[in-house]
């Protein structure tokens, strides 16, 4: 213990108040404050052992160190007398590597991260062994979907955005990623990610069979974006290549996986998308997609529970016969609120169709321009422009609750729509043509329900249609005039009042005949 | 000297505080072996011969007592040479317990010192007694 110190940092240097430092010297040491190693032993288990003491004489001048060798004794009946195992007190150094074991060390230690139990996310199929048939294999939220011969690989961008495919898809843990792969079109048809087969391959192990991945739908991708619907989805189509192009290359795989409610697996299916790659191309970005769904139900996704989330979508729907319909939101032929969305050509009359769904939350303000000449009909251009602005089917009613049932008609709130006419020129001729030029959906909400966690409940809707005159222009000459459609939120929530309860009362009433014989 | 009363009295006495001594010694040995196994590193294949070697003594121990009482008492040297020979045994066992342990504590040196002290001092004692029902 006597050469040994810890706050030696500095070879050859005088450590500040070091005093077990074997570069210091006395002067050095007058300058010392406090000793920050006071004492340097081995276990204090042991019950006898020597310990090394530094201390400062103060009050010598100038300051010298004390140098001691002691005998230090654990008083305590449990002190360690001996020991006869080498290793009991001592960090258990690693294993020096030989010829024979450089092997076994290099698997053990060799790759960028280990771990203390490397077998577990091993990939080969001799170390793995399968489980036992007969067990029912129940799946929970987040454990690894097991095949075959690993896990369910689900291709996900690790540290960079390359696909990495030991990426496990979790149980009822939907994902959906991105990642680039690199390619070659010489070698596309060698490349196992990119063929069909390589997802389809295992089947998942689950209850007392295997499951079987099968193929839903196949749609192909053509080089300019264009897809197709295959009608025939039981041809597996690998990868072949066909002058300079390689053609069923895999650019995204969707799975479907049913599942009971007591956590096994019934049915796995998968949904591909196959384009083409050309000569030119070094690396794909390709799209998975896993999602979970309980059998015997259709999967209807909230958009908020119960109240509206940030960025989820606003459901809308009608009240034909009294009943507002509910809103499935995946497409937007279910009556979804909807603004117009701006095109890169920003012609109004040729952006029909594409909308945006109104995010809850997001303000948004989208436009097109629209030229007018003096050919055109006021009657059907007015039409025209309001189907621009207000979509195939504008909503009636907006459901104030993200998880608001279709039932419950109370929980809806109509849309007001207001008419607002700019005049320029204050003359009662009504007739004169009004062509609507701008649109504003005006959302105010408020904070429901308790002040830890407020539940977001739309409270009114009001959409603003404001209308121009059209003047007529003389032949030859064209106006442009911008047309624009916004949605704005609004928080009217009040301020918050925090809500006591009563303090508690204590109730003490004597019964009527305590007092028996004297009342 | 009385003649008609071979048995030894002071080896009956000290098997009798052997005994309970002994519990005691063993329940204090196990526990601290448990209390070993928490604090201290201590690997299966340590633990395992330890704890074999106590339970072996206390194994041992039942038949060693109960043939050293009967010894003693019916004035017979075979069950106390019987018995002399399990001490032996224990006494083997109690030195592994004081020098070979894998964590020998302060409390397992007082405790196997007294042991084998006992053991010792009866293992005299019966000697004495053999002689005397021999003769």
């Amino acid at each position: 213990v006597a050469k040994l110190c810890v706050c030696d940092l500095l070879v050859a240097q005088c450590d500040v108040n070091c005093c077990c430092d074997p570069d210091c010297s006395a002067e050095d040491f007058s300058l010392f404050t406090s000793c920050s190693v006071p004492v340097v032993i081995g276990d204090s288990h042991l019950c006898s052992q020597k310990a090394a003491v530094y201390s400062l004489d103060v009050e010598a001048n100038p300051p010298e160190r004390i140098f001691k060798i002691i005998d230090q004794v654990n008083p305590s009946i449990f002190c360690i007398h001996a020991t006869n195992y080498k290793q009991a007190l001592y960090l258990k150094s690693p294993e020096m590597p030989t010829p024979e074991n450089f092997d076994r060390l290099l698997d053990k230690f060799g790759g960028a991260s280990f771990s203390a139990e490397p077998d577990s996310w091993n990939l080969d199929t001799d170390v793995q062994d399968p489980p036992d048939a007969n067990e029912t294999h129940r799946y929970e939220y987040g454990v690894p979907v097991q095949t075959e011969d690993a896990f369910l690989r689900l291709p996900s961008p690790v540290v960079s955005s390359w696909c990495s495919d030991a990426n496990p898809a979790g149980f009822l843990v939907n994902q959906a990623t991105k990642c680039i792969r690199s390619v070659s079109v010489e070698k596309c048809d060698s490349i196992q990610a990119l063929s069909m087969l390589f997802y389809i391959n295992s089947s998942i192990l689950a209850s007392v069979f295997q499951v079987n991945i099968t193929v839903q739908s196949i749609v192909v991708q053509s080089l300019n974006g264009m897809r197709n619907v295959l009608n025939d989805s039981d041809v597996l189509r690998l990868p072949v290549l066909l002058g300079e192009l390689c053609i069923n290359v895999v650019l995204g795989v969707n799975y479907h996986i049913t599942y009971t409610d007591t956590g096994e697996i019934i049915g796995a299916a998968a949904a591909f998308v196959l384009g083409a790659i050309s000569k030119e191309a070094l690396s794909i970005e390709q799209s998975f997609e896993i999602s979970f769904t309980q059998e015997n139900t259709e999967p209807v996704p909230l958009c908020g529970n119960p109240g509206y989330v940030v960025g989820l979508p606003v459901r809308a729907g009608f009240q034909p016969q009294g009943y507002p319909c509910p809103a499935g939101f995946l497409s937007n032929k279910h009556s979804q609120l909807t603004i117009l969305q701006s095109t890169s050509t920003q012609d109004c009359l040729a952006a029909q169709g594409a909308r945006a769904p109104v995010l809850f939350g997001y303000n948004m303000i989208s436009g097109c321009t629209l030229r007018i000449t003096a050919a055109m009909k006021c009657q059907p251009l007015a039409q025209t422009l309001l189907d621009v602005l207000k979509g195939q089917s504008f909503p009636e009613y907006v459901a104030s609750f993200g998880n608001s049932q279709a039932q419950n008609v109370l929980d809806w709130v109509p849309i007001t729509q207001l008419h607002i006419s700019e005049q320029r020129i204050c003359n009662t001729l009504q007739s004169s043509c009004q062509i609507p030029v701008s649109l504003g959906i005006e959302v105010k909400w408020t904070k429901y329900g308790s002040l830890v966690n407020p539940q977001a409940r739309i409270v009114n809707v009001t959409a603003t249609i404001t209308t121009t005159t059209l003047k007529q222009l003389p032949s030859g000459r064209e106006r442009i005039i911008p047309v624009t459609s916004s949605v704005v939120f609004t928080d009217i929530s009040s301020p918050a009042e925090p809500g006591y309860k009563a303090w508690p009362t204590i109730n003490i009433k004597l019964p009527f005949d305590f007092f028996y014989p004297f009342v | 000297n009385n003649s008609s009363q071979l048995s030894s009295l002071p080896l009956h006495i000290l098997l009798y505080v052997n005994g309970i001594y002994y519990i005691f010694y063993f329940l204090a040995t196990l526990a601290m072996i448990i209390y070993k196994s928490q604090v201290f590193s201590y690997p299966d294949d340590f633990l395992a011969p330890d704890l074999a070697v106590l339970f072996l003594m206390a194994i041992l121990e039942v038949p060693r007592l109960y043939l050293g009482f009967k010894g003693n008492l019916t004035e017979a040297e075979a069950p106390l040479g019987l018995s002399l020979g399990l001490t032996v045994g224990s006494v083997v066992l109690c030195v592994y317990l004081l020098l070979w342990q894998t964590y020998v504590l302060w409390a397992d040196v007082v405790l196997n010192a007294v042991l084998l002290s006992a053991y010792g001092l009866e293992s005299g004692l019966k000697v004495t007694a053999i002689a005397a029902f021999v003769s």
